[in-house]
């Protein structure tokens, strides 16, 4: 414990220097006149006396030295000075000084900015006590690994309570609040009783909802409600006494029984939720539907649980393995069922679960790693860049330091002295890259939320990150100081004045490791340059992919109809007239309805149509479409007519088919006229073919698909989407749509309008984020290899100044001199550039589960990026070869 | 002055400071390094400036505190007085001590 007293008064000694010093000042003062007055009682003269007191003493100034190296902590005044020393240094060269920390600050920059989204997205746990308890339960099967559950599967599972200590079912869902005036949509959880048990956080206000609330109709009073703190402010004005006030969701009164604190994130940490509910009261939330009532058939919940204290993860999935086939057979009365769940190898998994469950976290893990390696590979270079740089640099004052070397400097302290200078340099970059972190983060944010309107990320800095960047500064200091350092150190001083100062001393020893530094830093830039050239054809060939129908000046108009009275045939009529007084707005040119968007990932299928000619049943993506779909979206009607509002319930089933579709299940024949039936038996006529068109992804080939009217579907109170071929700008049609969806439907929350061209962009986000980085740093990379190769071959040249004269005196050509300057540099550049192929020939392959269209060895893009490469090595490295063939021979032998 | 005079043991000043204190209560600087020449017969060449970096090492480990008085002569002086802390280490460090001597003189003994 005494080291840490120690420590704790050196620290305090920190402050009130001064202080402190005239306290010593006065008590060796007090010392020494004490002596000198015994001294006098003794029989001594005055001066006499004072003379023996400073004799006993010993030197007053030695001992102040000693007391205040004693004192606080004397390095750091040390360091201070170093670097202020560094400071002035740095001040004498800014270019050199701004160029460096630009660098670093990209470098560092970039890489606290992705390392900020990985700490948001993958490695910062849930704020709950004890998160690695927490487990991700699945009901896998071999197709699926992380199946979600049905509800009564979910029951089965909850009364088990032998694995976890408790274990919540849970779902997000936009829930419609009544507000003054109409519906609001609200993003909210539907949770199951121990929900709140499992995540162990205590509310702000009231209590949180139990198993008591979670049964059919809910507790004593209705159903119950939890509510976040945003919401509580924004809502009810932070009122104290919200604990049993009323809430109208979807149409049903709601009692308010707590506030969760802001700090508490529920079990899924990228999906906002500002209500939650209990899962029973699935049925009023989705009115007119119900997946409670689908009971075992509909799967729509997800699973967390806290482990047993002592029991680990490997136990509790032995253990889940144990009970997969009677909680089945519990559950499940479908014989059928259950039989094909056992051949689909059925079982209950448990995953870790400290982080929740994140659906951005499954679909970037992979491409943010990626990218995080190519930032390191970026600031690995840029710190390589400096390296070489200063070392350039340290060369040119390789005599300074032999003479302060021969003067009886230490080596250490210069080595200390240079290292200074280099933490200056990674200091100031990494406040600026630390200050532009932020801004790039939430930017990356927003693109990887896509269209999502709930998601959130916190990419704030945490102590993580801010250990993260103090590391990676750390690091760079390091890397771009010591070498440099140590080498310039090395030479003595004779070596120094027998060479004179305007040669090139002891050269040929030297030459090998600026070389290799620059040669890897050539190799780095041109493996980012491939893993742009590939990330980039691949995201050009996405976009070039025909989808079939024209996304260019559609407008998609989603809102929620689900909790208004029209149904049916009105409803159907109601979809007709809003359509009317859609397309008489100004600078629409048509206008039709979907059930689901193409590309937004959301689809329909069914897997038993089949038809007389079929090879039995096939798999058919399905979408419920108006009249006019075709002529809207621009998709070619090869065969037969377009639906019409008059193909209703009292008319023959009818259907449209795709090519794809048509193929299947009429090969070699005509499909109109003809009948298909579908996995419930119910048969259509088949009225068109239509063009085949990306429903699902632009990656997947175009779907075999169908299409029903809306004006014969069976669903009660569907919502569509309305689909809007405009001739102008979005943003009047936004205004206008707004105001007819209010007249026309007053209550149903505000309508959300995505174009097409956004959702195409979010259906590509991850590919379109790892492209745009790429280039970002492939970009940087090449920019910071040319300052390097500029700079370094700068400096050496300008040592060479008189030597070039000499040779040019002599009767060298300025071409001579040229090629002689240059081929330093040239090859460094093929070294460089040979090692970065090979190395990006095998890294290549990393990437290819991201392309698209492209192989990993494209050769343009190899041929490509070497050509740019070398290009840029060119200039930067003929720019100091051409101002040394310029050198006057007279005045640079004068400069001798 | 001359003879037979030996430099202060490096960490022998720290227990030596603590004895006197321990012996003669609250003392200034000056005074802990009279007492300090007085009992080792003047045998020490101690700078008494050195007395002041032990005081502060001492103070730091919270052996002994300091504060400022008047002393004798009416004069402002920065008096130490041994803490309870002070105290256990006395006992620690006399026991080793003891013991180092002990196995020296074991060593010196003449052979039997």
């Amino acid at each position: 414990m005494d080291w840490m007293r120690v420590v704790m008064s050196r620290c305090a000694a920190l402050i009130g220097r001064r202080r402190r010093d005239e306290e010593l000042d006065e008590e060796l003062r007090a010392h020494l006149e004490l002596a000198a007055e015994e001294n006098v009682r003794r029989g001594m003269g005055m001066e006499e006396a004072r003379t023996a007191a400073l004799r006993a003493f010993g030197g007053v100034t030695q001992t102040k030295e000693a007391y205040r190296a004693e004192r606080g902590w004397p390095l750091m005044g040390q360091v201070g000075r170093d670097l202020r020393f560094g400071f002035r240094q740095s001040r004498r060269s800014p270019g050199f000084a701004m160029t460096a920390i630009l660098t670093l600050a990209l470098g560092l920059g970039a890489n606290t900015a992705i390392f900020s989204l990985i700490e948001a997205l993958l490695l910062r746990p849930l704020p709950v006590p004890h998160p690695e308890e927490l487990a991700l339960v699945f009901a896998s099967r071999v197709n699926n690994l992380h199946s979600g559950f049905s509800m009564p599967l979910f029951q089965a599972l909850e009364k088990r309570h032998d694995i976890f200590e408790h274990s919540a079912a849970f779902d997000a869902r936009p829930m419609q609040v009544r507000g003054s005036s109409g519906n609001l949509e609200v993003p909210g959880g539907m949770v199951s009783g121990e929900f709140f048990q499992v995540l162990e956080t205590p509310p702000l206000l009231g209590r949180y909802l139990t198993p008591m609330d979670d049964r059919e109709g809910g507790g004593a009073g209705g159903f119950g409600a939890v509510i976040s703190e945003s919401f509580w402010r924004a809502w009810f004005h932070s009122a104290p006494d919200v604990v049993g006030s009323k809430l109208m969701i979807a149409d049903t009164p709601f009692t308010v029984v707590g506030v969760m604190p802001k700090s508490f994130v529920w079990a899924e940490p990228t999906e906002r939720a500002d209500i939650y509910v209990p899962t029973w009261a699935e049925p009023v939330i989705d009115a007119p539907y119900s997946n409670l009532a689908n009971g075992y058939r509909t799967v729509w919940l997800r699973v967390i649980a806290r482990r047993n204290p002592g029991v680990s993860l490997g136990q509790a999935n032995a253990a889940l393995r144990a009970v997969s086939n009677p909680v089945l057979e519990a559950a499940i009365p479908d014989a059928n069922w259950i039989a094909d769940a056992r051949r689909d190898h059925f079982q209950f998994t448990a995953e870790p679960g400290a982080g929740g469950l994140s659906l951005l976290r499954w679909n970037f893990e992979r491409p943010l790693i990626v990218i995080f390696s190519m930032c390191g590979a970026m600031l690995l270079l840029a710190c390589l860049n400096l390296a070489s740089l200063l070392m350039a640099r340290a060369t040119a004052r390789g005599r300074e330091l032999a003479t302060r070397l021969a003067l009886g400097a230490s080596r250490r302290r210069l080595i200390q002295q240079l290292m200074a200078e280099s933490l200056l340099i990674a200091l100031l970059g990494t406040a600026a890259g630390l200050a532009a972190a932020p801004v790039v983060s939430r930017s990356l944010a927003a693109l990887l939320a896509g269209t999502n309107r709930y998601a959130m990320m916190d990419t704030s800095l945490d102590l993580r990150v801010f250990l993260f960047v103090a590391g990676m500064a750390v690091a760079a200091t390091v890397m771009i100081g010591l070498i440099p350092a140590i080498r310039a150190t090395g030479s003595n001083l004779s070596d120094q004045i027998k060479n004179g100062s305007h040669t090139m001393p002891a050269r040929e020893r030297f030459r090998l490791l600026p070389g290799v530094l620059l040669g890897l830093e050539v190799a780095l830039a041109l493996i980012l340059a491939v893993g742009a050239g590939l990330l980039t054809a691949s995201l050009a060939r996405l976009y070039g992919t025909g989808l079939g129908f024209d996304p260019k000046g559609l407008v998609n108009i989603h809102f929620d109809m689900g909790k208004q009275s029209l149904d049916d045939d009105a409803l159907a009529r109601w979809y007709r007239a809003f359509g009317d007084a859609l397309r008489h707005l100004r600078g629409v040119s048509s206008v039709t309805f979907e059930g689901q968007t193409p590309l937004t990932g959301s689809t329909w299928s069914d897997d038993g149509v089949h038809s007389p000619f079929s090879n039995g049943n096939q798999t058919v993506y399905e979408n419920l479409i108006a009249p006019d779909y075709f002529r809207t979206l621009r998709i070619p009607i090869l065969a037969g007519r377009d639906f019409q509002w008059e193909d209703n319930s009292t008319t023959e089933a009818k259907i449209v088919l795709s090519q794809s579709a048509a193929r299947k299940l009429f090969p070699g024949q005509n499909a109109v006229g003809q009948k298909v039936t579908g996995h419930h038996g119910k048969s259509y006529r088949v009225i068109a073919v239509v063009g085949d068109i990306h429903y699902t992804s632009i990656r997947e080939a175009a779907a075999v698909a169908a299409y029903l009217p809306i004006s014969q579907a069976v669903w009660h109170k569907a919502s569509y989407t309305a689909v809007v071929r405009l001739d102008g700008p979005a943003v009047p049609l936004a205004v206008a749509a707004r105001s007819l969806v209010g007249r026309m439907a007053p209550g149903v929350p505000a309508p959300v309008m995505t174009t097409m061209s956004n959702v195409l962009d979010a259906s590509i986000r991850s590919d379109r984020m790892m492209a745009m980085l790429s280039v970002f740093f492939a970009v940087c990379a090449l920019l910071v290899t040319a300052i390097g190769l500029y700079g370094t071959l700068a400096y050496t040249t300008a040592r060479r100044t008189s030597e070039i004269g000499i040779r040019m005196a002599l009767g060298a050509q300025r071409a001579q001199v040229v090629g002689m300057v240059v081929r330093e540099n040239v090859w460094i550049a093929y070294g460089g550039s040979l090692a970065g192929l090979a190395v990006a020939w095998l890294a290549s392959r990393t990437l290819a589960s991201f392309l698209y269209g492209t192989s990993v060895h494209d050769p343009w893009v190899l041929v490509e990026s070497v050509v740019v490469l070398i290009l840029v090595a060119s200039v930067a490295s003929l720019l100091p070869a051409l101002r040394a063939a310029w050198i006057d021979p007279m005045r640079a032998l004068r400069t001798e | 002055m001359g003879g037979d005079k030996s430099d202060v043991l490096q960490g022998t000043l720290d227990l030596m400071v603590l004895k006197t204190l321990e012996a003669m209560g609250p003392l200034h600087g000056y005074g802990i390094a009279r007492r300090i020449e007085q009992v080792s017969e003047n045998a020490l060449t101690l700078n008494q400036g050195t007395i002041y970096p032990a005081l502060l090492r001492l103070e730091q480990r919270g052996w002994v505190k300091a504060e400022w008085g008047l002393s004798e002569a009416n004069r402002r002086a920065k008096f130490y007085t041994l803490s309870a802390l002070g105290q256990r280490r006395i006992k620690e460090e006399t026991e080793s001590w003891e013991r180092t001597a002990a196995t020296m003189a074991r060593f010196l003994a003449p052979e039997s």
